[in-house]
């Protein structure tokens, strides 16, 4: 009976090497929880910083979840993407954070990693563009070994999230 | 003293004891240090202060010290408590091991020594006494440690110079030459006498000091840096070192030399043969390794598993065995094949490590990528990110490599034979190879050799019953089997018969019809066999068979017997107690009957058995010959073996005669393609390919489908044509979906069969199919044959680039806990996902053996004992948070409880009734429960049909099914509507362009500026649209201009005087004639000059928000006012999906005003004016909202909706003429007013392009046809015409549709005319050719207008669609006043089938008929008769303020007169209707009219009715009339008629 309100933006991203990018982003939360209003997902607009090397999107996130159990707590999985000069896109990378378990507002910062391939992939990503993606979105976020991946850092993305708690003290949680 | 301390002391005392009995080179040491102590130290005046005093006791625990170091650590500890330091331990162990060094180094020189015979050991007792005093100097330092530390200090600068000069000391010892043995030592000698101080010794002492120090565990130690420790130590061993360097010098003298020992290499080789055991590397014998008289058992022949053995080289094998054999005779060592014990090796065959990949190489599946190329952004994919969809494509591919018919209707009966001998011969083939009767044979003679072993019982141990229950089976078996043997023998037999037989028949028919048409030819080649051995073998058989029955025979006999003697006593039993109780029944009979009936029933008769019948040999031996002789080759008789061979030739065509020639002919001409359909949707076809004239065809084209979803089916059309003719579908074959584990490459060629059920016949050669045909002559044994054929294919997965197969998942919502599920599931873990049969598999394992204690079996085995074992194991569900239950706050049922949550929940998903509520309130107990009940009395009454409001049921479940379906697309829409494309987002303004011609703000605006100034003509600006998100109510408005009207009908003069009738309408052949001339305008002579016939107004109302204009004068008013009428969305959501569903009318309605004196005394006429204004409605124009919205403007002349009797009023024509619009206005018939009506702002309209795709999937899903308003813009559903009459409810198009279609039943040509129309907007009307013009059919109104009618209300034709071809205006202009419809001109008319694109015989959607139910006459009735009293109800409703008297008598008179406009049409019925009613009510001052509509609910009648306005009479003494009548005509189509008057008694 507990809610969580989620209530925030995807502020952008830093540290990519392309410029133009654009951000998928979803909510995952387990089983106990409820959505009660919001998009669970989206995507962002492709910005092109003129000025600086941050990518500003802005994007809202408003969400509002009922839960019976803390298990599963949402978590944001994000996907960096940037467009080229052609209009083809390319991932950039893979992120994924908890929302806060706290109320108030918390800067995130949620670095992001993309996989490498073998040579010949890297080769043909700088040249022509695309590269791999993970055929299964879920290892994003899930706890699956992921130790044979062989990836490279991407930039980071900037989130700012309010949250606002509620009845959490009714069953012993303190926040 | 500590007593820890004093043990220390005393093991350190022993220590040196033992040492010192031999250490020569430390008592050097010692004496050095003694002499030291004597010499006063040369250091620094402030050291020889502080040291001196202890000089005395320190010199004495010198000489223990280096052996007490390591102890010593411990020591410390005790007493004074101070923390251990790690470093002094370790300094501590150093010492030590270089202690160690130093004693075997010395005991090596000791033993050298003792060789040569040193001099005795000074005894060490002096030190030993002196020790006392020592322990007493050790308290003394105990006291005073602060001096220690300080003295330690000047130690420390004191070292350096003092390592110097030991080493130059040690140096100096060793250059001394070497002391004679038999003195104490050389270098004590030397110390002795030449001793001379040097600072060296200080440092000695200050170490001996330190030492002592830590001995006695005092606060300085912590001060002594472990470096300078080790340094100290290692200074020590360079000491000993150089002592020993000095004792080796002196053992040389000692040594003598001797040759080298030498022992023969032969000695050495015997010496070690005696101690070594070298094992043989020759291989063991077996009897050897085993127990004796012990066979070696294999365990892996007996079918157990044994794992893979080590690997260990032959010989290493060899040799271990027997060194085991001789060194532990045990044998515990072999196993029972006789090899050494072994497990299986343990090493596998991949490393169990991950191995460092390269990267990119990672194999998880979870973990797998993929490359993906950049790709273009594609809209649909938007929200992908962690939904689970399946990614990427899969691909299907069939191989279509041909198609043979085995029968085709030109099929020459050659042909047909030819097939059958080659389907025979195929079974032939078939059989042969399976060779079932060889087998069978093959079994029956080992089931005979073992009875006859089994007879002869060789092996006593067996018991006998045993034996005679195998003999038994056995029997039983030879019996079974020997029947199947013959049945599969005769059934060779019989085939081979029928192949010769077909043969025979083809070799007369070629001869017969004298040329060939296939170049099959049978071969039947002849084996010899040894007739002698064959006649044996062949009586053997029969005498073995013959022997067996009889056996067979005498059991059964004997069986018989059996029963037959039991029976027979039983049944002579019988007989005796018959006989007994037919005595007992005499005697009986004086008894009273009762007890007879008690009695038991007499038994019944068994009857008397028959004994049976031996058998008879020779009858037996007979039967048994017979039927060898029908089922099997007689003995001696050459085996026959067909061959099937096409070395046959055909006859060239000219040597046939001329039936053959045409059908190869049309053989020829005939050609085959197959069309693949995947889902039932064609996804591509093949070439088409002639049919060769063996009736083959090659295609060998492979498609490779692309597919997203888990094929549902996979169907090939077989379709041929004929010369050009359209192609005709012969068959569907239905090709099964492969398995998951078929893929590309491996996947077989099979053959699918199909057949057709045409029926053709062909006036040549060709047996045609579905048809009756005969071989014989006189037609008997007719044949019917089916046109059929094999398709010969093979479906299978395609592997993609990295090996993966690429085949959706089977189960769209498997996917997410694939991975998860791989680790538990065994089935998964084998990589069969597929297989979902548990039981098919378990069989399957069971029949192929798999080895069970195969550990690569184990996943597999564990699953089939879990699925054997029993159904409830296997897991059905998955659990992925398993302590979710015990860590929950609340209950799911709270959960849901919640009626906060649930509001909010039903506000996210945009349900209807709470799609804009706003605010929410925090606490469930401030939600009411009724917020929900509309809700769910709605989802309540989705099934129940309430008939309340529309009062006829059918109606009633067409709204029902309209709503359902509405609400429905609008469930899916929502999800559409979240899609925005960039306009929806984004407003942006026309970058200005020099080049361009319009907007061209550079180019053109330039000119602009130095353009006059003309006010008086202003320039239209264009207006800027808005995005219907951010308005709010009042921001919005309507804007009617009302610019003015045609032809208002007048008001008639005072009904006193009759006049002529006019005619206001004409007969149906001058309406549409061009000549205008036709009509005689009548003139109302009466009609003073000047007078105003009618004063006119318009009112606007919309949304119950009334506007009106000024009052013009005349028939012909002007009024070019503007009304400005607010909009509201409904529930204030101005977003486009809300707009669209806006379902309200403007109703423009035009009045006339009449003022009526109503000044009763004329005294007052001169003070006031008292007038009263009455306004009679005209008529009225309805325009849809939703057509403004999405025109955004409209703009014309609209006909305006004038009843077809208007009390009081005509129209007036003479002024027309007089003024010469005649060849323009006299064309149309009816009034007409200007409008312009636009929205302010303008509004985007949502695009209705885009949905387009995403409504035909769904309308493929849903067949159902909504009317324009609840699917405005969404999307536009076309329903087929039966459907539209279903549910009579239908747009333009479905009128449209229906209406051309009875057009073309009743033989008219006709067309359907996509265009636009005011006010609708995008259209279709109805076009006919009469004689020789062309009508304009509005199929929602039902007017038609002449082509060149001015008024029509189509303002343009795109296209016209006729019933076999659709025609797209090319023309220059499209209204249809300048086109022309002559659509042979292709110049004109653009056809969509063409010589390139033929019309490919397209079948039509509609149904073949429409089936007409006739009304219920009294449901029409009575549906009146409610109506009636819901208007009247609604009448009173609306004049609240007022009394409402109805008058019943005009009511009734009204009512008669109803029908009577039925059946006319409402035409030609005024005059005498006005007649009528007014000499009924003649003292009535009456205003009135008749409204017609099309029934469909009661709501818009009841809003027609509003809008006309009658109840606004306020008059007092005002009566009403209202008659209701409703015409029934087929398929619950009505018709209504409202009769709505106003009566005023007339003084």
């Amino acid at each position: 009976m507990a809610e969580v309100h989620v209530i925030g933006q995807i502020m952008g991203a830093t540290g990519f090497s392309e410029s133009s990018l654009f951000c998928k982003w979803g909510i995952h939360t387990g089983a106990a929880w409820k959505l009660l209003s919001g998009v669970r997902e989206g995507q962002t607009q492709v910005d092109t910083p003129q000025v600086g090397d941050m990518a500003y999107w802005s994007h809202p996130i408003d969400l509002h979840f009922a839960t019976k159990g803390l298990q599963g707590w949402p978590r944001l999985h994000l996907q960096v993407w940037s467009q080229d000069g052609f209009g083809r896109c390319q991932l950039e990378g893979y992120g994924f954070c908890h929302v806060p378990s706290s109320p108030g507002t918390h800067q995130l910062q949620c670095p992001t990693w993309r996989p490498l391939g073998s040579w010949r992939e890297q080769l043909a990503r700088v040249f022509v563009g695309g590269g791999p993606q993970l055929l299964h979105g879920d290892t994003i976020y899930s706890g699956a070994d992921r130790y044979r991946l062989h990836t490279a850092a991407g930039g980071t993305v900037h989130l700012e999230l309010g949250l606002l708690l509620r009845h959490f003290d009714r069953y012993g949680v303190e926040c | 003293m500590n007593p820890k301390e004093e043990k220390v002391k005393i093991i350190a005392e022993e220590f040196t004891e033992n040492e010192e009995d031999a250490a020569v080179g430390r008592r050097k040491k010692k004496v050095q240090r003694q002499q030291r102590k004597k010499q006063p130290p040369t250091a620094g005046p402030e050291e020889m202060v502080s040291e001196n005093p202890h000089l005395g006791p320190q010199q004495e625990p010198g000489q223990e010290e280096p052996k007490t170091h390591l102890l010593s650590t411990t020591a410390r500890r005790g007493p004074r408590s101070l923390p251990p330091i790690p470093s002094a331990s370790r300094t501590g162990f150093a010492e030590f091991s270089m202690r160690e060094r130093m004693r075997e180094k010395l005991q090596a020189a000791r033993s050298k020594a003792e060789s040569a015979l040193l001099q005795e050991i000074p005894t060490p007792r002096p030190r030993r006494l002196r020790s006392p005093s020592e322990r007493e100097s050790e308290t003394e330092f105990g006291t005073e440690p602060g001096k220690e530390v300080r003295r330690t200090q000047q130690e420390d600068d004191s070292q350096n110079y003092s390592k110097v000069k030991f080493h130059d000391s040690a140096r100096k010892i060793k250059s001394k030459p070497q002391v004679p043995p038999g003195f104490p030592s050389p270098e004590e000698a030397y110390n002795f006498f030449t001793f001379n101080f040097d600072p060296e010794p200080e440092e000695e002492r200050s170490e001996e000091e330190k030492a002592g120090a830590k001995t006695r565990g005092g606060a300085d130690q912590e001060a002594v840096s472990p470096g300078q420790q080790d340094e100290e130590e290692l200074l020590d061993g360079r000491e000993a070192e150089d002592l020993l360097l000095g004792l080796e010098h002196m053992a040389d003298d000692f040594v003598a030399i001797r040759p080298a020992e030498y022992e023969s290499v032969h000695r050495w080789l015997q010496k070690e043969k005696e101690m070594l055991f070298v094992p043989s590397r020759l291989t063991v014998p077996t009897y050897k390794k085993l127990p004796e008289n012990v066979q070696p058992r294999f365990l892996e022949d007996e079918g157990l598993y044994i794992g893979a053995r080590p690997e260990v080289a032959r010989t290493t094998g060899n040799i271990m065995e027997n060194r085991l054999l001789v060194q532990e005779p045990e044998r515990g060592w072999f196993g029972d094949d006789g090899r050494i014990l072994a497990l299986p090796s343990p090493i596998k065959p991949f490393p169990s490590r991950p191995p460092v990949l390269p990267p990119g190489q990672s194999t998880a599946a979870e973990l797998e990528t993929l490359y993906k190329k950049a790709v273009k952004y594609v809209h649909r994919s938007q929200h992908m990110i962690g939904s689970g969809d399946p990614s990427g494509n899969f691909q299907v591919d069939i191989d279509i490599s041909g198609l043979i018919f085995t029968h085709h209707p030109c099929f020459s009966r050659e042909h047909v034979l030819a097939a059958k001998l080659a389907q025979l011969y195929d079974q032939y083939l078939a059989r042969h190879q399976r060779n079932k009767a060889k087998f069978l044979t093959d079994k029956l003679h080992a089931l005979r050799n073992a009875v006859q072993t089994g007879l002869n019982p060789e092996k006593p141990q067996q018991s006998l019953e045993t034996t005679q229950k195998t003999i038994k089976e056995y029997k039983a078996e030879i019996w079974q089997t020997r029947r199947l043997r013959d049945a599969e023998q005769e059934k060779d037999r019989t085939l081979l018969k029928t192949i010769i037989k077909v043969w025979k028949e083809m070799k007369s028919l070629r001869e017969f019809q004298r040329f060939t048409n296939t170049p099959l030819k049978l071969v039947l080649r002849k084996e010899k066999v040894d007739q002698k051995a064959d006649e044996e073998a062949f009586e053997a058989e029969i005498q073995a068979e013959i022997s067996e029955l009889l056996e067979e025979h005498r059991e059964e006999y004997e069986q018989k017997m059996e029963e037959y003697r039991a029976a027979h006593q039983q049944w002579k039993a019988w007989k005796r107690a018959q006989r007994a109780r037919k005595k007992k029944k005499k005697h009986a009979a004086e008894e009273p009957p009762d007890e007879e009936t008690e009695e038991a029933p007499p038994e019944e008769d068994p009857g008397k058995p028959v004994p049976p019948e031996p058998t008879d040999r020779a009858v037996l031996e007979q039967q048994v010959r017979e039927r060898a002789a029908q089922s099997r080759r007689r003995p001696g008789e050459p085996t026959l073996v067909p061959e099937l061979s096409l070395a046959g030739s055909v006859t060239p065509n000219d040597q046939c005669p001329r039936v053959e020639v045409l059908r190869r002919e049309d053989v020829r001409r005939r050609s085959v393609y197959l069309k693949v359909l995947f889902n039932n949707k064609e996804v591509s076809r093949t070439v088409s390919r002639q049919l060769g004239a063996d009736f083959r065809v090659h295609f060998g084209q492979i498609f490779n489908l692309q597919i997203f979803n888990w094929p549902e089916s996979l169907t090939l059309q077989v379709y041929e044509t004929v010369g050009h003719s359209s192609a005709t579908l012969l068959a569907e074959v239905f090709l099964p979906i492969p398995e998951t584990t078929v893929v590309t490459g491996r996947a077989p060629i099979e053959e699918v069969e199909f057949s057709s059920n045409q029926h053709v016949t062909l006036d040549h050669e060709g047996v045609g199919s579905g048809v009756p045909f005969s071989f014989e002559a006189d037609g008997s044994n007719q044949l019917i044959l089916m046109t059929s054929g094999k398709v010969s294919h093979s479906v299978a997965w395609a592997i993609g680039e990295n090996g993966i197969p690429l085949i959706p998942p089977l189960s769209q919502q498997n996917i997410g806990f694939r991975s998860a599920l791989k680790r538990a599931d065994a089935i998964s873990s084998i990589g069969t996902s597929g297989l979902a049969d548990m039981k098919k598999l378990a069989k399957w394992a069971t029949e192929s053996k798999l080895d069970p204690n195969d550990p690569n079996n184990a996943p597999l085995m564990q699953l089939i004992s879990v699925a054997t074992s029993g159904e409830s194991y296997v897991p059905d569900f998955f659990r992925l948070e398993q302590l979710q239950q015990e860590f929950n706050f609340v209950s799911d049922e709270e959960l849901n409880r919640s009626k906060r949550f649930r509001l909010l929940q039903l506000r996210n998903q945009e349900v209807p009734e709470f799609r804009n509520y706003k605010q929410i309130p925090v606490y469930d107990r401030e939600i009411m429960e009724k917020v929900f009940q509309d809700y769910e009395k709605r989802l309540r009454d989705r099934n129940v049909i309430e008939t309340k409001d529309h009062i006829d049921t059918h109606r009633a479940t067409v709204a029902k099914y309209l709503q359902q379906v509405r609400e429905s697309v609008i469930n899916r829409f929502l999800i559409a509507k979240h899609h925005f494309l960039l306009t929806d987002l984004v407003v942006e303004e026309e970058v200005p362009n020099i080049s361009s011609e319009g907007s061209g703000i550079l180019g053109l605006s330039l000119f602009k500026l130095a353009e006059q100034k003309r006010p008086l003509r202003p320039r239209r600006k264009g207006r800027k649209k808005v995005t219907a998100q951010s308005l709010s109510d009042g921001d919005v408005k309507l804007l009617v201009n009302i610019i003015r009207a045609y032809d208002i009908p007048v008001r008639t003069p005072t009904p006193s005087k009759f006049q002529q009738p006019s005619r206001t309408s004409r007969t149906f052949v001058e309406k549409h004639a061009a000549s205008p001339s036709t009509h005689s305008p009548t003139h109302s002579a009466d009609y003073p000059l000047g007078q105003v016939l009618v004063r006119p107004f318009v009112e606007v109302s919309f949304q119950r928000t009334i506007c009106h204009t000024t009052t013009a004068e005349g028939p012909n008013p002007s009024w070019n006012e503007e009304l400005e009428l607010p909009f509201r969305a409904p529930n204030g959501d101005y977003s486009t999906a809300s707009l669209q569903s806006v379902k309200d009318d403007v109703f423009i309605n035009i009045f006339d005003e009449v003022l009526y004196d109503v000044l009763e005394d004329d005294r007052e006429r001169g003070r006031g004016i008292h007038t009263r204004i009455e306004r009679h409605w005209l008529g009225c124009v309805k325009i849809p909202f939703s057509t403004i919205y999405f025109q955004s403007r409209i703009d014309g002349t609209f006909k305006i909706d004038i009843p077809p009797v208007l009390l009081g009023y005509s129209k007036e024509r003479s002024m027309m003429i007089e003024r010469g619009f005649d060849s323009v206005r006299s064309l149309s018939e009816g009034s007409y007013i200007t409008l312009f009506i636009t929205m302010e702002p303008q509004l985007v309209p949502g695009e209705s392009v885009r949905e387009k795709e995403l409504v035909a999937r769904y309308v493929s899903l849903i067949p159902f046809l909504p009317d324009t308003v609840s699917f405005a813009g969404i999307c536009d559903l076309w329903s087929t015409s039966d459907q539209f009459l279903d549910l009579l409810a239908g747009d333009e198009e479905e009128h449209a549709v229906l209406l051309c279609n009875y057009f073309l039943s009743l033989g008219k040509k006709a067309w359907l005319v996509m265009g636009s129309a005011i006010p609708e907007g995008a259209t279709a009307y109805v076009l006919t050719w009469e004689q020789n013009h062309y009508l304009i059919w509005n199929p929602c109104s039902g007017h038609f207008y002449g082509q060149f009618d001015t008024f029509c209300p189509l303002k343009s034709v795109g296209c016209l669609i006729g019933p076999d071809n659709v025609w797209f205006n090319i023309q220059q202009y499209d209204s249809p006043l300048r086109i022309n419809f002559d659509v042979t001109k292709p110049k004109l008319w653009k056809s969509f089938f063409s010589r390139s694109l033929p019309y490919p015989g397209l079948s039509s959607v509609q149904p073949e008929e429409l089936i007409y139910q006739c009304t219920d006459k009294a449901a029409a009735a009575e549906l009146q008769d409610r109506i009636e009293k819901i208007l009247k109800e609604k009448i009173m409703d609306w004049r609240p303020r007022h009394l409402t008297r109805w008058n019943r008598y005009c009511t009734s008179t009204l009512r008669h007169f109803l029908p009577l406009l039925e059946r006319s049409q409402g035409e030609d019925v005024e005059d005498d209707h006005r007649a009528e009613l007014l000499k009924q009510l003649g003292d009535y001052r009456f205003s009135g009219f008749p409204l017609h509509m099309a029934y469909s609910e009661v709501k818009p009648l009841i809003e027609a009715v509003y809008s006309t306005g009658v109840h606004n009479i306020d008059v007092p003494n005002v009566e009403f009339a209202l008659a209701v009548y409703i015409h029934p005509y087929p398929k619950n189509v009505l018709s209504v008629w409202i009769y709505v008057a106003s009566l005023i008694r007339s003084r």
